[in-house]
C-alpha cells in the first residue's frame, strides 16, 4: 500500500455503542449512510441492545451555504469562458471573487508568481500590492516610515511605473541610497532620537528592528515583503523562497508551528505548483478552489512546464471531484454538467452515471435533465428517464402524458403498453381520452404496431364523424385484414361495422362483405376458454352469441344488397 | 438490530430492515426522517433490502431468515406485498436487482447453497430459475455486472432488445466467488471461479462501468481480506486479484460509489473505511469512519481526501 503523508482522518459516529458490533453502510448519490447492526463476529445474535439511529455522512456540508452557491455560480461562468478561449487570460484571471479571504490570498499570490510571472523589478511591487490588499495596516506603517527621512529620495526611487530605468540602474540607485542610510547610522547622526534610529535600522532592512514592530506586522508574509522592501527590493523570483522560509521562521520565533495556510504560501514562494495544489487539497474542505486553480494553470500551460506530466490528468481528476460534489445539490447539478463536459477522459461517463440519479420531482426539472441528455446524444439515459416518467404517468392514469414520454424515448414496447391501455379505456368508456395527442401523432405512429392501430382506429372514428363512410369502411376492413388490429379487438371492430352495414346505402362492397364474414368466422371458430366463473362465462357467452348472430344477419343482408347493386350496375 | 439500510436511486428514500422482522421505509429529503411505511410479512430477521430501478415504479425486495423473499410495491401511495417467493430451503441471505436494461430480474442467494432468479413477466407473474448447489454450504452474496451491450451501440428500432450478455457474481461459504453467465438457451452457467479467500466470502460487489473495457469486482471475507479483482479483456477470461488490505477481523460488506471511484469497506475493528485507487494502480485508504462512544463531536463531515 502507498505511503501516506498523513493518517486518514477518522470520523466518529456519536452515541453508538461500540461493543464490537459491526456497522452497515450504503452509498447515496452524494453521501453515505451508516448504522449499527447486531452482527457480532461469527454470531448473529441480537442480544446486545444497540443504537437505533442511522447516520448520514456527507463530505461537504458547506456546499449548501448561500455564499458558496454564489461563488460557485460566478466561478462557473469564468470557468466556461476559460475553456472557450485559447490565448493567455491575465484579464479574466484577475477577477477575484472576494468571499473567502484565505482563498483570495493564495489565489492572488499564485497569479503574481505563476501567471504573470513577475520578473525581478516589478515583483516586489506586486508583492507590496498583494500585502496591501490583504493587510490594511501596511498603509499606516509605510506612512510612518516614509514620513520623515529623505522623502524626495524615496519618491524618485519609487517612480517605477512607466519609467525607463533598467534593473541595474535601479539596483545602483538603491545601493547608493542604502549606503547613505548606513553611513547615517554609523555616524550616529540620529543618536539623540532612538525612534529615528530604529526607523533607520528598519530602512536598512535590519531584521531585529523589524521584528520589534511585530504587532504592526500582522503575519509573516507581511514581514517578508517589508523585509525585502528594505533589504533587497530587486529580489529575483527564484530567490524568494529563501527569504520566505527564513521570514516564516523568524516571525514564528519557534513559538508556534506553521499553519496549513503558511505551508501553502511557502510552497507558492517556492514555485512548487504541485505542492501548492496538494496542500490546498488537504487544507480546504471542498474542491472548488483547487479545481479552478489547476484548471487555470493548465490552460496557461504551466503544469507541464513545472514538470507535472500527469498535469492534465490531475486537472481532470480535480474537476471530476468538484463536479461530482455539485451533483449532490438540487440545483447546482446544472453547473456540474458543464464541468464534466470539459473532462475529456471520464467526463462523459461520469455525467451519464450522475445524471440518471437526479430526482425528477417536477416536470420542468425532468425536461431540463432530458435536454441535457439529448444535447449530448445520451440516448440510453434519455430512454431510461422517459421510461421512468412514462411509468409514473401510467400509474397516475395520465395516459396521454405516458404516451408522449414513450414516443420521446422511442420506446416501442412501452408505447404498445400504453396504447393497449388507451384501447381498453375506450372499450370500457366508449370514448377516447387525449384525442389531441392521438390525432396529431404523425410519423411517431410508426413506433409500434399497436400505436399505429390506435392512430388509425381513431382516424376511422374521425372519418365516420365526417360521414366519409366509404373511406371509413375501407379503413376498418384493412385494419383487420392487415393484421394490425389485435385479435382481441376484432369483435369491437366488427361491432363498429354494424352501423355501416345498416345504412340505407350500401357501403361495403360484396367483396368487402365476404372479407368481413371471413373475419367473423375466423374469430368465432377459435374462441378460447377463459378462466372465469361458470355463471359469468354463460352470461358472456350469451352476449357474445347475440352479437355474433346480429352480425351474421347484418352481413348477410348487406351482402344481398351489395350483390344486387353490383349486379344492377353491371347490367345497365 | 438493523441489518441493512439502502438508499433508493435518487437518495430521497431510505429502506431499512431489522431483526424485529420489519422493513421500514423513510422519506429522507432535506435531512428529514419521516416514516412512510412499516412493512410486516417476514417471520424471521430480515437480512437485506434492495430497491429496483425507478422505471418499474417503487419496488423493494427483502430477504429473510424465514427462507422467503418478499417483493413490495407502492400503489397509490401505499406499500403492499406484491409477491412472495418461498423456493428456498434455508435462510435467504442476499438479494440484488439486475440492471434495468435486462428487465425486472432479482437474484437471491441462500444458505441452502442455491441461487434463484426471479423474472417479472407481467400481470403480477414472476418466472423462477434456480441454480442449485451454486456454493456448497451456502451462498452469502450476489451482485450483478453492469449492462454492457456487446458490439455497436446504435439505436435498435421497434423495441428490439439489444443482445445483452447477463452476468452476475456470487460469494459463498466455500470461500469462492463464482461468475455466472446466461446462455442463449436461457440457462445459467458457471463461467469462472475466483479463488483467493481462505474463509467464507461475505460480500461481493461488481463495480459500475465507467466506459473502460476493464471489469472490477470487490470481495470481502471472514478471513479479514478484501480483494479487488480486475479483468482487462471485454470478453473476460482472466481475472487477477489484488489485495486491498488485510483487516484484523471479519469484513462484512463492500460497496462502490456511483462512479466507482471510491470503495467503502465495512468490518474489521468496527470501522467503515473508504478506499481510492491512485494513479499508479495502488489502493489508498482515504478515510476512516469510526464508532465513538458517547462523544458528541459534530465532526461527522470532516473526512478529508489525501492525494497521492
Amino acid at each position: 500500500m502507498e505511503e501516506l503523508d498523513g493518517e486518514p482522518t477518522v470520523t466518529l459516529i456519536p452515541g453508538v455503542n461500540s461493543k464490537k458490533n459491526q456497522m452497515c453502510f450504503d452509498w447515496g448519490p452524494g453521501e453515505m449512510l451508516v448504522c449499527e447492526t447486531s452482527f457480532n463476529k461469527k454470531e448473529k445474535s441480537e442480544m446486545v441492545p444497540s443504537c437505533p439511529f442511522i447516520y448520514i455522512i456527507r463530505k461537504d456540508v458547506d456546499v449548501y451555504s448561500q455564499i458558496l452557491r454564489k461563488l460557485f455560480n460566478e466561478s462557473h461562468g469564468i470557468f466556461l469562458g476559460l475553456q472557450r478561449i485559447d490565448e493567455e487570460l491575465t484579464g479574466k484571471s484577475r477577477k477575484s471573487v472576494s468571499i473567502l479571504s484565505a482563498m483570495e490570498l493564495i489565489w492572488n499570490l499564485c497569479e503574481i508568481l505563476f501567471i504573470e510571472v513577475a520578473p525581478a523589478g516589478p515583483l516586489l511591487l506586486h508583492l507590496l500590492d498583494w500585502v496591501r490588499l490583504h493587510v490594511c495596516e501596511v498603509d499606516s506603517l509605510s506612512a510612518d516610515v516614509l514620513g520623515s527621512e529623505n522623502p524626495s529620495k524615496h519618491d524618485s526611487f519609487w517612480n517605477l511605473p512607466g519609467n525607463t530605468q533598467t534593473l541595474t540602474e535601479l539596483e545602483l540607485k538603491w545601493q547608493h541610497w542604502h549606503e547613505e542610510c548606513e553611513r547615517y547610522l554609523q555616524d550616529s547622526t540620529f543618536a539623540t532620537s532612538p525612534h529615528l534610529e530604529s526607523l533607520l535600522k528598519i530602512m536598512l532592512g535590519d531584521e531585529a528592528a523589524l521584528l520589534e514592530q511585530k504587532e504592526l506586522l500582522s503575519n509573516w508574509y507581511h514581514f517578508l515583503v517589508t523585509r525585502l522592501l528594505y533589504s533587497n527590493p530587486t529580489v529575483k523570483p527564484i530567490d524568494l523562497h529563501y527569504y520566505a522560509q527564513s521570514s516564516l521562521d523568524l516571525f514564528l520565533g519557534g513559538e508556534s508551528s506553521p499553519e496549513p495556510l503558511d505551508n501553502i504560501l511557502l510552497a507558492a514562494f517556492e514555485f512548487d505548483i504541485h505542492q501548492v495544489i496538494k496542500e490546498c487539497s488537504i487544507a480546504l474542505s471542498n474542491w472548488w478552489f483547487v479545481a479552478h486553480l489547476t484548471d487555470l494553470l493548465d490552460h496557461c500551460k504551466l503544469l507541464q512546464s513545472h514538470n507535472l506530466y500527469f498535469g492534465s490528468n490531475m486537472r481532470e481528476f480535480l474537476l471530476l471531484e468538484y463536479a461530482s460534489g455539485l451533483f449532490a445539490h438540487p440545483s447546482l447539478w446544472q453547473l456540474g454538467v458543464d464541468y464534466f463536459d470539459y473532462c475529456p477522459e471520464l467526463g462523459r461517463v461520469s455525467l451519464e452515471l450522475h445524471i440518471e440519479r437526479i430526482p425528477l420531482n417536477t416536470e420542468q426539472k425532468a425536461l431540463k435533465v432530458l435536454r441535457v441528455c439529448e444535447q449530448r446524444q445520451m440516448t440510453e439515459q434519455v430512454r431510461s428517464i422517459c421510461k421512468i416518467l412514462a411509468m409514473k404517468a401510467v400509474r397516475n392514469n395520465r395516459l396521454g402524458s405516458a404516451l408522449s414520454w414513450s414516443i420521446r424515448a422511442k420506446d416501442a414496447a412501452f408505447a404498445t403498453l400504453v396504447s393497449d391501455r388507451f384501447l381498453r379505456d375506450y372499450c370500457e368508456r366508449g370514448c377516447f381520452s387525449d384525442l389531441d395527442l392521438i390525432d396529431n401523432l404523425g410519423p411517431a405512429m410508426m413506433l409500434s404496431d399497436r400505436l399505429t392501430f390506435l392512430g388509425k382506429y381513431r382516424e376511422f372514428h374521425r372519418m365516420y364523424g365526417e360521414k366519409r363512410f366509404a373511406d371509413a369502411a375501407s379503413l376498418l376492413l384493412s385494419l383487420m385484414t392487415s393484421r394490425i388490429a389485435p385479435r382481441s379487438f376484432w369483435m369491437t371492430l366488427l361491432t363498429d361495422a354494424l352501423p355501416l352495414l345498416e345504412q340505407k346505402q350500401v357501403i361495403f362492397s360484396a367483396e368487402q362483405t365476404y372479407e368481413l364474414m371471413r373475419c367473423l368466422e375466423d374469430l368465432t371458430s377459435r374462441r378460447p376458454v377463459h378462466g372465469e366463473s361458470d355463471t359469468e362465462q354463460l352470461q358472456d357467452d350469451d352476449i357474445e352469441t347475440t352479437k355474433v348472430e346480429m352480425l351474421r344477419l347484418s352481413l348477410a343482408r348487406n351482402l344481398a344488397r351489395a350483390i344486387i347493386r353490383e349486379g344492377s350496375l353491371e347490367g345497365s | 438490530m438493523i441489518h441493512d439500510a439502502q438508499m433508493d436511486y435518487y437518495g430521497t428514500r431510505l429502506a431499512t430492515c431489522s431483526s424485529d422482522r420489519s422493513v421500514k421505509i423513510f422519506d429522507v429529503r432535506n435531512g428529514g426522517q419521516i416514516l412512510i411505511a412499516d412493512l410486516r410479512g417476514h417471520e424471521g430477521p430480515v437480512w437485506q433490502v434492495a430497491w429496483a430501478h425507478p422505471m418499474y415504479g417503487n419496488i423493494l425486495a427483502s430477504c429473510s431468515y424465514d427462507r422467503k423473499v418478499i417483493i413490495w410495491r407502492e400503489e397509490n401511495g401505499t406499500w403492499e406485498k406484491s409477491h412472495e417467493h418461498a423456493g428456498h430451503d434455508s435462510s435467504v441471505n442476499s438479494v440484488c436487482w439486475a440492471p434495468h436494461d435486462y428487465g425486472l430480474i432479482l437474484a437471491c442467494g441462500s444458505s441452502d447453497g442455491a441461487i434463484s432468479l426471479l423474472t417479472y413477466t407481467g400481470e403480477g407473474q414472476w418466472e423462477v430459475k434456480k441454480i442449485n448447489n451454486a456454493h456448497t454450504i451456502g451462498c452469502n452474496a450476489v451482485s450483478w455486472a453492469p449492462a454492457v451491450v456487446p458490439g455497436s451501440l446504435i439505436d435498435q428500432p421497434s423495441g428490439q432488445k439489444p443482445n445483452y450478455i447477463k452476468r452476475f457474481a456470487s460469494g459463498g461459504c466455500d470461500n469462492l466467488i463464482k461468475l455466472w453467465k446466461e446462455e442463449e438457451d436461457g440457462q445459467w452457467k458457471e463461467e469462472q471461479k475466483l479463488e483467493a479467500h481462505s474463509d467464507w466470502v461475505r460480500d461481493v460487489a461488481w463495480a459500475p462501468s465507467i466506459g473502460l473495457p476493464t471489469s472490477t469486482i470487490a470481495s470481502c471475507s471472514q478471513d479479514g481480506r478484501v480483494f479487488i479483482w480486475t479483468c482487462d479483456d471485454a470478453s473476460s477470461n482472466t481475472w487477477s486479484p489484488k489485495l486491498l488490505h488485510k483487516f484484523n477481523d471479519v469484513v462484512w460488506h463492500v460497496s462502490w460509489s456511483i462512479t466507482a471511484n471510491i470503495l467503502a469497506v465495512s468490518g474489521g475493528d468496527n470501522k467503515v473505511t473508504l478506499w481510492k485507487e491512485s494513479v499508479d494502480g495502488q489502493w489508498v485508504c482515504i478515510s476512516d469512519v469510526n464508532k465513538g462512544q458517547g462523544s458528541v463531536s459534530a465532526s461527522v463531515t470532516e473526512g478529508q481526501q489525501n492525494e497521492q
